[in-house]
C-alpha cells in the first residue's frame, strides 16, 4: 500500500524547495532555510524506509503501477508511473540517507554564507527530489526528464559561487560535457521507441528483454544499448567524459560529497542496471561497458596519485570506483547470460551502495578538514591527527574501507566485483586484461588513498594553520556514516543475503535455481587465492605509502627527474585529455564556425545585398526618363494614341480579329 | 446640306492643329488657348452630328443630345480655363517665367 504512495518521496524534498523558495525570509527559521531542507529530507527518508522495508518483505511494484497521463495526441499516450523493485530500494537507500546527513553536516558547513544558505538549501531539496524521480520512473523518457533536471542542479551547485570564475567554467564545463551523453542517451532511446513505439520498462523488459530483442533488429539494439550506455558514460563520468568531474570540485564539499559521489554520478550506473534485460541481448555492448568500465578505472587511479588537493583526490577515486561498477556491471552481464548467475550484477550494485556511504563519508571528512584548515592543498596540511581526532579516525576508517580491508565494506564489495570480472573471462578473454587492470587499480587505490590520508593526519603540520575540531553537526554525520561503512558488507549475509535479493529485480531473465547458502559466499570468498592476492596487493600499497609519506628521510624529489619525471608531469596533466579537448575544441570547432561565419556574411548577406543594389541601380537608369518638361510628356501620350488607332484599324483586321 | 465629312474634316483639323499647339508652343497662355482650339473642334463634332442626325438615321426624330452635350462641353471649357489660368498665375509667381522649358523641376 505504501508503494502506491511512493511518488510522495520525490514530492516532499520538492514541497520544500518551493516553500524556501518563495517564503518571505521571517519565516525561513533556522540558517535560511536549512530547518526546512532538513524537514524535506527527513521526510522523503522516512518514506523511503518505508518502501525499502516493503521491498524487503518481498512486495515490488512494476507492472501495473499507477501512472498518469502525461502526453496525449490522438493515439499517442505517454504515462508517467513509478517502479518500484531491488534496484530502486538500493537507490533509495543511498539518496535517503546520504543526502539527509549531507543537509544535516550543511547546517554547520555553510554557516558563513548568510544570505546565499537560501539558495544553497533550495537547490539541494531540487537536487534531491528530482534524483528520487530518476530513481522511481518507470520509463526512459520519465528517466530522461529527471536526468536533465539532475544535471541542472548540478549546474547549479557546482556553480554556487558564482562570482568565481573558475567555479562558473567548471558548472559550464559539467553542464556541457554531461550533455554529450545525454544527447547519445536520447538517440538511443529515440532508436528504441521507433522499433518498439513505447518507452515503458513494463513492455520493453518484459519476458526478460526477450520480446525487445524480438522485436528489434540486433544490430540496431546493440547501437541502441550502447548509445544509452553513452548516457551513463557522460553522467557518471568514464572515459572518454570524465573530466568535468575533477572540475566540479569547484563547489562546495557538502555538494560534492551528496551529488558528484553519492548520488547523480550514480545515476549513470543504475541507468546501467536498469537496462539489463535490454544489455543481456546484445553481448557487444556488454563488452564495450567492461571495457570503459576497466579502462577508466585505471586511468583516473593513475592521476590520483599526483593530485595535491584532497578534493581532486577524492574525484578520481570517484571516478575510478564507478569504473569498478561499470566494469562490474559488464562483467556480470556476460556471466548473467552463461552461467545464468545474478554474481556480477548483485556486485556492482553492492559496490555501488558501500562506496556511496564511504565516498560520501571521505568527502565531508575533507570538508571538515577544509573548514578547519582553510585551505584544499595537501602540502600545507599535515599533522591534523591530533587537533581533529573525530575526523581523523573516520578518515581512516574511510580509506581502509575504499582500501578493501576486511572486515570494512569496501572488501566485500571490491572482491565480489574483481572475482565477477575474473569469472567473466571465462567467456571472453578481454575481461582477463580487464582483471588485471583492476587489480593494478586496487593497489593504486590503497596507495594513494593513505597518501592523502598521512599527508593530511600525520607528520607535523607544513603551515600555519588554526585547525580545530569541526561542530557537531558535522561530526556527527561522519561518526554515522563511518559505521556504514564499517558494517554495511554485511548486507551481504543478512536476511536472504544481497546477492538473491538483486536476484529478483531480474525476473525475466533466465537465472540458474541453485541458491547459495550464505555461509558458503564466506567460504567461497576466502579460499579463493584471489583475494589474498588482492588483499596482499591492497597491503602493499598501503605499506609503500607509508613508507614514502609517513616515515621520514624518503626523498620524494626522485619522481620528478628522468622517466618518472615525464610520467609524473603527465598525470600532473591529466595524460593531457583536457587539454586534447581543449585543442581540438578550439581548432575544429572555432574553424568550422569560422567557415560558417564567413559564408553567412559573404554568400547570404551578398545574396540580399545583390537583389538591394540591383533595385537600386535599375531605378537609377530610369528615373533620367523624367525630363519634367511636360509638353514632352503629352507628346509621348499623343504618339501613344496614334500607335493604338493604328493598331486598332489596320494591324489587327490584317491579323483577322 | 453640305456632307457631313466636310464639317468631320474641319473638326479633324481644328484638332490636330490644337494638339500641335500644345506640343510645341513655349508661352504656357498659347498652349492653354490650343487646349480651348481642341475643346471646340470636340464641340464641333458633336453639333455635327446632332444636325445631321436625320440625315443619318432617316427613320428617327431630330435628336439634340449632341448639341445639349456641347453647352456642357463650353462651361466645363470655362471652368477648365479658368482653374488653368489661376495655375499659371501661380507658377509665374513662383518662378517669374511662363516658358514651359523652364518649368522642369519634377525632373530626376
Amino acid at each position: 500500500m505504501i508503494l502506491e504512495n511512493a511518488w510522495l518521496i520525490p514530492v516532499i524534498p520538492f514541497a520544500a524547495f518551493v516553500l524556501i523558495g518563495l517564503l518571505p525570509k521571517r519565516t525561513l527559521w533556522w540558517e535560511d532555510g536549512g530547518g526546512y531542507a532538513i524537514g524535506g529530507a527527513a521526510g522523503a527518508l522516512i518514506v523511503s524506509v518505508l518502501v525499502i522495508w516493503e521491498v524487503f518483505q518481498g512486495n515490488t511494484l512494476t507492472v501495473g503501477a499507477p501512472s498518469f497521463e502525461w502526453l496525449v495526441i490522438g493515439d499517442f499516450h505517454i504515462t508517467f508511473g513509478i517502479w518500484i523493485d531491488q534496484l530502486t530500494a538500493i537507490m533509495l537507500l543511498v539518496v535517503s540517507v546520504v543526502g539527509t546527513l549531507v543537509v544535516i553536516y550543511s547546517g554547520a558547513y555553510m554557516h558563513e554564507e548568510a544570505e546565499r544558505r537560501r539558495r544553497y538549501y533550495a537547490e539541494i531539496m531540487l537536487f534531491i527530489s528530482v534524483m528520487y524521480g530518476l530513481v522511481i520512473a518507470n520509463n526512459y523518457l520519465e528517466m530522461f526528464v529527471f536526468w536533465e533536471l539532475v544535471g541542472l542542479c548540478s549546474y547549479l551547485l557546482i556553480g554556487f559561487w558564482y562570482e568565481r570564475p573558475s567555479a562558473a567554467s567548471a558548472a559550464k564545463r559539467a553542464f556541457i560535457v554531461t550533455r554529450v551523453g545525454d544527447i547519445m542517451f536520447m538517440a538511443g532511446i529515440i532508436v528504441l521507441f521507433k522499433y518498439m513505439g513505447t518507452l515503458d520498462f513494463e513492455v520493453l523488459f518484459a519476458n526478460g528483454g526477450a520480446d525487445a530483442a524480438a522485436t528489434v533488429p540486433s544490430g540496431v539494439l546493440t547501437l541502441s544499448t550502447a548509445l544509452i550506455f553513452g548516457g551513463a558514460i557522460g553522467k557518471s563520468a568514464q572515459f572518454p567524459l570524465h573530466e568535468w568531474l575533477p572540475d566540479a570540485m569547484e563547489g562546495p564539499t557538502t555538494v560534492s560529497a551528496l551529488i558528484h559521489a553519492a548520488t547523480m554520478v550514480k545515476a549513470g550506473v543504475y541507468l546501467t542496471a536498469r537496462t539489463y534485460p535490454l544489455l543481456v541481448q546484445t553481448p557487444d555492448s556488454l563488452l564495450f561497458v567492461g571495457i570503459i568500465g576497466g579502462v577508466t578505472a585505471l586511468i583516473a587511479a593513475t592521476v590520483a596519485l599526483t593530485a595535491t588537493d584532497i578534493k581532486r583526490v577524492l574525484a578520481y577515486s570517484t571516478i575510478s570506483q564507478l569504473g569498478y561498477m561499470i566494469l562490474g556491471l559488464g562483467a556480470g552481464g556476460f556471466i548473467l547470460i552463461h552461467s545464468q548467475s545474478a554474481a556480477g550484477y548483485s556486485a556492482a550494485t553492492f559496490h555501488l551502495m558501500n562506496h556511496a556511504f564511504f565516498k560520501a563519508l571521505l568527502f565531508l571528512c575533507a570538508g571538515s578538514v577544509i573548514h578547519a584548515v582553510g585551505t584544499n592543498d595537501m602540502r600545507l596540511m599535515g599533522g591534523l591527527r591530533k587537533k581533529m581526532p573525530i575526523t581523523s579516525i573516520t578518515m581512516l576508517i574511510g580509506s581502509l574501507a575504499i582500501a578493501g580491508i576486511p572486515p570494512l565494506s569496501g572488501f566485500w564489495s571490491k572482491d565480489e566485483v574483481l572475482s565477477s570480472v575474473y569469472h567473466a573471462g571465462d567467456f571472453d578473454a578481454a575481461f582477463f586484461l580487464l582483471w588485471a587492470m583492476g587489480v593494478a587499480t586496487a593497489f593504486l587505490t590503497a596507495f594513494y588513498m593513505f597518501r592523502m590520508w598521512f599527508m593530511t593526519f600525520a607528520g607535523g603540520p607544513r603551515s600555519e594553520y588554526h585547525a580545530h575540531e569541526s561542530p557537531k553537526l558535522m561530526t556527527v554525520p561522519l561518526m554515522i556514516l563511518a559505521v556504514l561503512a564499517l558494517t554495511s558488507g554485511a548486507a551481504l549475509f543478512i536476511g536472504e543475503g544481497f546477492g538473491s535479493f538483486m536476484e529478483r529485480s531480474l525476473e525475466g531473465i533466465p537465472l540458474s535455481a541453485t541458491e547459495e547458502p550464505l555461509s558458503e559466499i564466506v567460504v567461497e570468498i576466502f579460499s579463493s587465492p584471489f583475494t589474498y592476492l588482492v588483499l596482499g596487493i591492497v597491503v602493499l600499497g598501503i605499506l609503500v605509502a607509508y613508507r614514502i609519506y609517513y616515515v621520514p628521510g624518503f626523498d620524494r624529489s626522485v619522481f620528478a627527474r628522468g622517466v618518472q619525471g615525464t610520467f609524473q608531469r603527465a598525470l600532473d596533466n591529466r595524460w593531457y585529455i583536457s587539454k586534447f579537448y581543449d585543442d581540438f575544441a578550439y581548432k575544429v570547432v572555432y574553424g568550422f564556425a569560422k567557415l560558417s561565419d564567413l559564408f553567412d556574411r559573404y554568400v547570404i548577406d551578398g545574396i540580399v545585398n545583390g537583389f538591394a543594389y540591383l533595385g537600386a541601380n535599375t531605378g537609377g537608369v530610369i528615373r533620367k526618363g523624367q525630363s519634367g518638361n511636360v509638353q514632352r510628356y503629352a507628346s509621348l501620350i499623343v504618339v501613344g494614341i496614334v500607335v493604338l488607332i493604328v493598331f486598332v484599324l489596320f494591324v489587327l483586321p490584317w491579323g483577322g480579329w | 446640306m453640305i456632307p457631313i465629312e466636310y464639317w468631320l474634316v474641319l473638326s479633324s483639323l481644328l484638332f490636330a492643329i490644337g494638339a500641335y499647339g500644345v506640343l510645341s508652343r513655349k508661352n504656357a497662355i498659347v498652349v492653354l488657348m490650343s487646349i480651348e482650339i481642341m475643346l471646340n473642334a470636340a464641340n464641333i463634332n458633336l453639333v455635327a452630328f446632332s444636325r445631321y442626325h436625320t440625315v443619318l438615321h432617316p427613320l428617327e426624330d431630330k435628336d439634340p443630345t449632341g448639341q445639349v452635350f456641347a453647352l456642357f462641353s463650353i462651361a466645363i471649357a470655362a471652368a477648365e480655363v479658368a482653374v488653368g489660368l489661376a495655375i499659371l498665375l501661380t507658377v509665374y509667381r513662383r518662378y517669374q517665367t511662363i516658358d514651359v522649358d523652364k518649368i522642369n523641376i519634377l525632373r530626376w
